[in-house]
Formats: C-alpha cells, structure tokens, sequence
C-alpha cells in the first residue's frame, strides 16, 4: 500500500537525472496507479447518491401531498420554547 | 524548486490561491444566510439544505470534469486556433492541455511534490462554480425539488460556466482572441450567465402560489428575517473580496511571457495575464460598492433589501473593467448598473410573470449584462492581451455579442431547456398541496412530538 517507506530515501532519489536538481516522485498517496479505479468509485457513489435521495425525497413529498395538511398546519407545529 | 527565490514565488503563490479559497467560503455562508432568511418559515430547513448540498454535488462533479472542460474548451472547440497548439480542437495536451492538468486519472490531480499550483488553482476555480449555483439556488426557493436542483447545480457550476471561463475567462479564450471580450472579475462568465441560467429555469418553473393575484398583479413576499438577510449579504461582501483576489495571478515576471528580450516587469495580473494592480483594484471594488449603495437606497427609497444587494450589484456591473477602470468611473458605472437592474427587475415581473424570490437575475444577470457592455465602450481600444496581433482589441460590438453569449447562448437556454425536461419528467416542482403545507412540514411536526414528550417526562 505504501507508495513511500523513507522520506530521506524518497527525496533524494533523482527520478530524471536528465533535468538539473534532484527530480523527486511527485506522487505520495498511496496505492499510486489506481487513479482509474478510484475515479469509478467515486462516479457510482455521486450517481447513486442521485438515485437514492431523489427516490427517497419523492416518496416524501407524495405521502405529504396525499396528507393535505392545509396552508396553516404548521401553525400549530411551532414547538414551545 | 532548487532555487530560494522559485521556492518563495511558488509557495507564496500556492498560499494566496488557499487564502483565497478561505475568504470565498464566506460568499456561500452569506447565500444561506440570506436564502433562509428570503424565504418563509415553513420553508427555511429545505432551503437551508438545498442550497448546501450544491457544494458536495458541485464539487464532486468539479473534480470529475468540470475543471478539465475548462482547459479543453478554450478554442469552442472549432472556432479559432489555440496558441499553445495551434490547432482549434480540443486542447488536450501542449503543457497547458486539459491532460496535462485536469485529467482526474492524473497524478497531478492529487498531493504531488512536483506542483504546488494546481490543486489550490482548482479549489479557486471551484468556489466560482459554487457561487454560479448559488446565484441560481436563491432565485427558486419554497417550489423546486432538491433533486431538480441538484441536477440544475451540476449543469450551471460544472459545465455551462466553465464553458463560457474556457471560452471568455482564459488567455487562450477564442472569445478573448475574435471578439475582444474582456471580463476581469467576472460580470458576464460568473453573474450573467448564472442570471440567464436562473431565469430560464424561473421561466418554466413558475411562480410561487400566491404570488401573483387573479389580475396577475405581483404581491410582495418580503424577507421574513432581515437581520439574516442583511448579515448574509455583508458576508456576500467579505467573500467577494476573496473572489476578487483569486481572479488574480498575484506575482507574474511578464518579461519572458511577452517575449520582450532582457526584460524583467513582476507584476500582479489578471485572469488574461494583462498586467493590474491589487493596490488599484482594491478601490475599484469599494468605490463600485460604494456607488451600488448609494443608487440602490436612492432607487429603492431606503428599503433595505434592495439596497443590499444593489451594492452587490453595483460591484457585479463594474467587475468586467476594475482591472483598468478609475474609481470614480466604477463608481458611475456601479450605479447606472443598479438602476438598470432594479426596474428590469419589476418590468421582468409584471409583464412575464417571473417570480424571482431574491431578485437574483436583477443583481447578477441584469447588472452583469450592463457591466459587460459599458465595458466595451469605456475600454474601446484596450488590448484584450499581450500574447500579439492574433487577438482583438476590446471594443463595444465584442462585449455586445459577449453579452449575449454569457446571458442567452450558455445561460437561459440551457437553464430553460433542462427545467423543460425535468418538468416533463414530473421531477422539476413540488406538489402543490406540499408548497401550501410547507416543505419542513414533516421534520416541524415530528419535532412537536418531541417537544411533547420532553415537556411531559417526568424523569
């Protein structure tokens, strides 16, 4: 899992000795490679969130509207303080 | 970095964009302090909420794709030529490419020892897109659907604007290239292209129930908490100045950049890498503030309401030009904005009907479309970049057509066009019996129930 054990090892390691200074690897996160997967995971979590609380918020509303509680119901749902 | 004067530049550079990124949260704690308080009581936890969860929505979305559209669409694609590649396709690579820096499978899209710019560049730009949809969040309050929102968020803060910042707001912008189009804080790419954006959505939502008489006459839904409001636009304010400083790239040696041999000019400059000054541009803001103020009161007769948020407004329409404008020419700039703005406003009203709950079109979108077009008369001449001949100078007739881009092409039309799907998808407005009970109605009675049972426990 770890990208890195030795940070003195790591940042003076020249990754490109073409170009002048010491070249480190940039990436420090781990499991560097995965970018693709983590990408995925992350676009079916957003969309699912979409499907889940969109449904969830529909029934609601739909249980609500049957209910018909009036333009002054919530009058009375003021709790006291 | 290996040198100490590269590191400095860097590094500092790096903590101006996070500072930046710290005052713009404010603009989004202002939106919701002033969304809650426009909106009515039973109405306030939802409309708290919504607005909210455009910032997980919008963000997520931002990382997924929305900055890389910023760096791919500068050329339309199409339209004109890029000068990294010199091709009008998308410009995917040539070091500034959507590849290079925005590809969220790259290595460069996370903690990387080799860039110390791009992330804090990122998160910058991503508080624009949270204002974008904030802008048009106020607008609808107490009749939308979360889920229509969320969907109307991701559209206007992760693609529409950033198209028009790809195409307006980008030193390769064909826009900026073919039309001169100048905008250095924002009027048009940000403000009127999320008023256009609101309006569009208004126009097929509706208005609230009650709004408007049998005769079609508009009442009057004021703010039921001012202080909330009042507080939430200082802080709209405070953020703004965040907002200004990110539009900057604060220390730039323009010598090299232009190509001028053996000169050395470090400079702040602005979106388009035209030089400005932080020094300058900080008068510009307040005297554009101050003028906005003093209009909207004089306007509105003292309501305080729209004197708020004309000093907004008043900043909105001087933006486009505060990288160059003197002070007092932002000032009269400011006010002629909010004049235009206020009596769209009640025109829009009464003859279409809109409902508008804050009167976000008018401060962002009207005023932004005035900035943009004041601007092309009072910059006539100025270069629109420093990069050569291959880009027009600002002139009138360009911001004209920009202004019509921002507000119509990439605003109102896609705004109107996807509340036309989500509505004939039944998922764009609440149930009317659920607008009249009020949309925290179930969290307000299950809290009665609460309340009972704690002031009825013995023990």
């Amino acid at each position: 899992m770890a990208t890195l054990t030795n940070w003195v090892e790591h940042l003076t390691t020249d990754v490109d000795p073409a170009t002048d200074g010491i070249q480190v690897a940039g990436e420090i996160y781990p499991m560097v490679g995965t970018e693709g997967w983590l990408l995925l995971i992350g676009i079916i979590f957003w969309l699912a969130w979409h499907f889940a609380t969109g449904s969830g918020e529909a029934e609601e509303q739909s249980k609500l509207a049957k209910k018909s509680p009036g333009p002054n119901a919530h009058k009375s749902n003021i709790p006291e303080w | 970095m290996t040198d100490g004067l590269d590191a400095l530049t860097v590094i500092f550079t790096e903590f101006y964009y996070w500072i930046t990124v710290v005052l713009m949260f404010l603009i989004h704690v202002g939106f919701c302090m002033y969304e809650v308080g426009a909106s009515r009581y039973k109405h306030h936890q939802h409309t708290l909420m919504k607005n909210t969860m455009l910032i997980p929505l919008v963000t997520v979305t931002w990382f997924f794709f929305g900055w890389w559209i910023y760096w791919a669409f500068p050329t339309g694609p199409g339209i004109a030529p890029s000068i990294m590649t010199e091709s009008s396709g998308l410009i995917l690579g040539g070091g500034f490419g959507a590849n290079d820096v925005a590809n969220p499978m790259s290595s460069i899209m996370a903690i990387n020892l080799n860039d110390h710019i791009n992330g804090v560049f990122w998160a910058a730009f991503l508080l624009f897109s949270w204002t974008a949809a904030s802008i048009v969040s106020g607008a609808i309050i107490e009749r939308i659907t979360t889920f229509a929102f969320g969907i109307l968020a991701i559209a206007i803060g992760s693609v529409f604007w950033t198209i028009d910042a790809a195409w307006g707001w980008h030193f390769d912008g064909w826009m900026v290239k073919l039309l001169g189009y100048h905008d250095a804080y924002a009027s048009g790419v940000i403000h009127a292209v999320a008023g256009g954006f609101a309006l569009g959505v208004l126009a097929v939502l509706g208005p609230r129930i009650g709004k408007f008489s049998s005769s079609g006459e508009p009442r009057n839904i004021g703010p039921r908490n001012p202080w909330l409001v009042s507080i939430g636009l200082f802080l709209i304010y405070t953020g703004f100045w965040g907002f200004y400083a990110a539009c900057n790239i604060p220390i730039f040696d323009l010598g090299p950049e232009y190509g001028m041999e053996g000169v050395t000019f470090y400079t702040a400059t602005n979106i388009y890498i035209t030089p400005t000054t932080l020094s300058g541009v900080t008068m510009n803001f307040l005297m554009s503030l101050a003028g906005g103020l003093l209009a909207g009161y004089w306007i509105s007769k003292g309501d305080p309401f729209w004197t708020y948020s004309s000093g907004l407004a008043g900043i909105i329409t001087a933006s486009a030009g505060n990288d160059l404008y003197h002070p007092i020419q932002s000032m009269i700039i400011a006010s002629i904005g909010v004049w235009v703005a206020y009596k769209m406003h009640y025109w829009v009203e009464r003859k279409f009907k809109i409902d508008d709950a804050v009167g976000a079109v008018a401060v962002h979108g009207y005023a932004g479309v005035v900035g943009l077009v004041i601007c092309g008369f009072v910059l006539w001449g100025y270069p629109s970049s420093g990069y050569g001949d291959a880009y027009a100078a600002i002139n009138p007739m360009g911001m004209i057509i920009g202004a019509v881009i921002m507000f119509g092409v990439l605003g109102f039309l896609p705004g109107w066009i996807l509340a036309k799907i989500l509505h004939a998808s039944g998922k764009l407005r609440i149930p009317r019996a659920v607008e009249l009970a009020g949309l925290d109605y179930n969290i307000m009675e299950a809290a009665k129930k609460d309340e009972k049972a704690v002031s009825s426990a013995g023990r």
